[in-house]
């Protein structure tokens, strides 16, 4: 195969990083013995590739692969652990706690601006409400039925929860 | 997928924890050896590593087997070393040039290998970062075109064009540091 100074520069790199086969290295080799241009770039680029090479040795520090095994069998039994655990073990450390605490303080403090502020859904709720229902969860029918003045009482109460600064002026 | 890693990947699955310590054991070294390479210092790459076999660990049950397990795990190194460089933002080899090849004798030559090694590596760290993995990948880990273009994700073609350009680079950056003539 005779090859041109384009497909020689396409497979001078696997030629000069050693990967073609024999074959293909002689059609290299035989453009290059007639190509000047295409000479000069192959030596270049295997000295290149021969420099770095060579250059790359290096060693790992002694005692390192036995602490890297202890650390990493250390992080994998910390993977098998279920979830829950992961976090306790996570919150444990002080700076991770602390982290925890402040991002529940934010999100509380953020729930109760948008529920004061109507966010959540509906109309701001009106604690004379809420007391109500839980008067109503205490109360039994039963216990309202023994006490006919328990049920008068309560109604009263009602009333008097419900009624707002307008009332309080009739009633003066 | 060669025959010993489907076994010690099939007996993963099976819950064998053992089957984990001996793929760590037969491929940390190389794993290592890319990310010391690719981030130039050995605190970096140590990290980078225990970072490539928590992943492996994580996925390995879903590993499908259809590329070689090692191309799967330099595909996790070389894109862990990538995003580490990204979120260092830091010189590489500043501190750490990978050691001259042992064997010179003291005074001189010494003294000259010692600085083409570092000139070697400083050219290689000037490199682009997807440069730098494939000059890694090939000229370090003697991995064929094939595979390289499996872990780059891209196609084999583009990885010679790549290398060409990486060479005609770090020839530039050799001779003007005065390494090559």
């Amino acid at each position: 195969m005779r090859l041109g100074c384009r497909e020689a520069m396409d497979l001078l790199v696997e030629a000069a990083t050693g990967t073609v086969p024999p074959a293909v290295r002689a059609s290299v080799v035989a453009h290059l013995v007639g190509c000047p241009a295409c000479r000069r770039e192959a030596a270049a680029l295997e000295e290149t590739a021969s420099l770095v090479r060579a250059a790359g040795r290096f060693t790992v520090p002694p005692g390192f692969w036995p602490a890297f095994t202890d650390r990493l069998q250390a992080r994998v039994a910390l993977e098998r652990l279920p979830v829950s655990a992961r976090w306790a073990r996570w919150l444990a450390r002080p700076r991770h706690a602390l982290a925890a605490a402040v991002l529940t303080a934010a999100l509380g403090l953020a729930a109760a601006t948008a529920g004061r502020l109507g966010f959540l859904g509906g109309a701001p709720s009106d604690p004379a409400d809420a007391f109500d229902a839980q008067l109503r969860g205490l109360v039994t029918e039963t216990m309202t039925a023994t006490l006919p003045s328990l049920a008068e009482t309560i109604d009263t109460w009602r009333a008097g929860l419900h009624a707002g600064p307008d009332a309080e002026g009739d009633a003066r | 997928m060669d025959a010993e890693d489907r076994q010690l990947v099939e007996a993963f699955r099976r819950g064998e924890e053992s089957a984990f310590s001996a793929l760590v054991i037969k491929y940390r070294d190389a794993v290592y050896r890319v990310a010391r390479r690719m981030l130039g210092n050995h605190e970096d790459a140590a990290d980078v590593t225990q970072e490539v076999f928590i992943r492996a660990y994580r996925a390995l049950a879903r590993f499908d087997g259809r590329s070689r397990l090692y191309t799967w795990l330099y595909r996790i190194t070389v894109n862990l070393c990538l995003d580490w460089r990204t979120r260092l933002a830091r010189l590489p080899l500043a501190d750490g040039a990978p050691e001259p090849a042992p064997a010179p004798t003291s005074g001189a030559p010494e003294v000259e290998a010692r600085e083409t090694v570092r000139a070697v590596a400083r050219a290689v760290a000037a490199l682009p970062p997807r440069q730098r993995a494939m000059v890694v990948l090939r000229l370090y880990q003697d991995l064929p075109y094939q595979d390289i273009a499996r872990i780059m994700g891209c196609s084999e073609g583009t990885v010679k064009a790549t290398m060409f350009a990486a060479l005609r680079r770090l020839r530039r950056l050799l001779v003007a540091e005065g390494v090559a003539p």
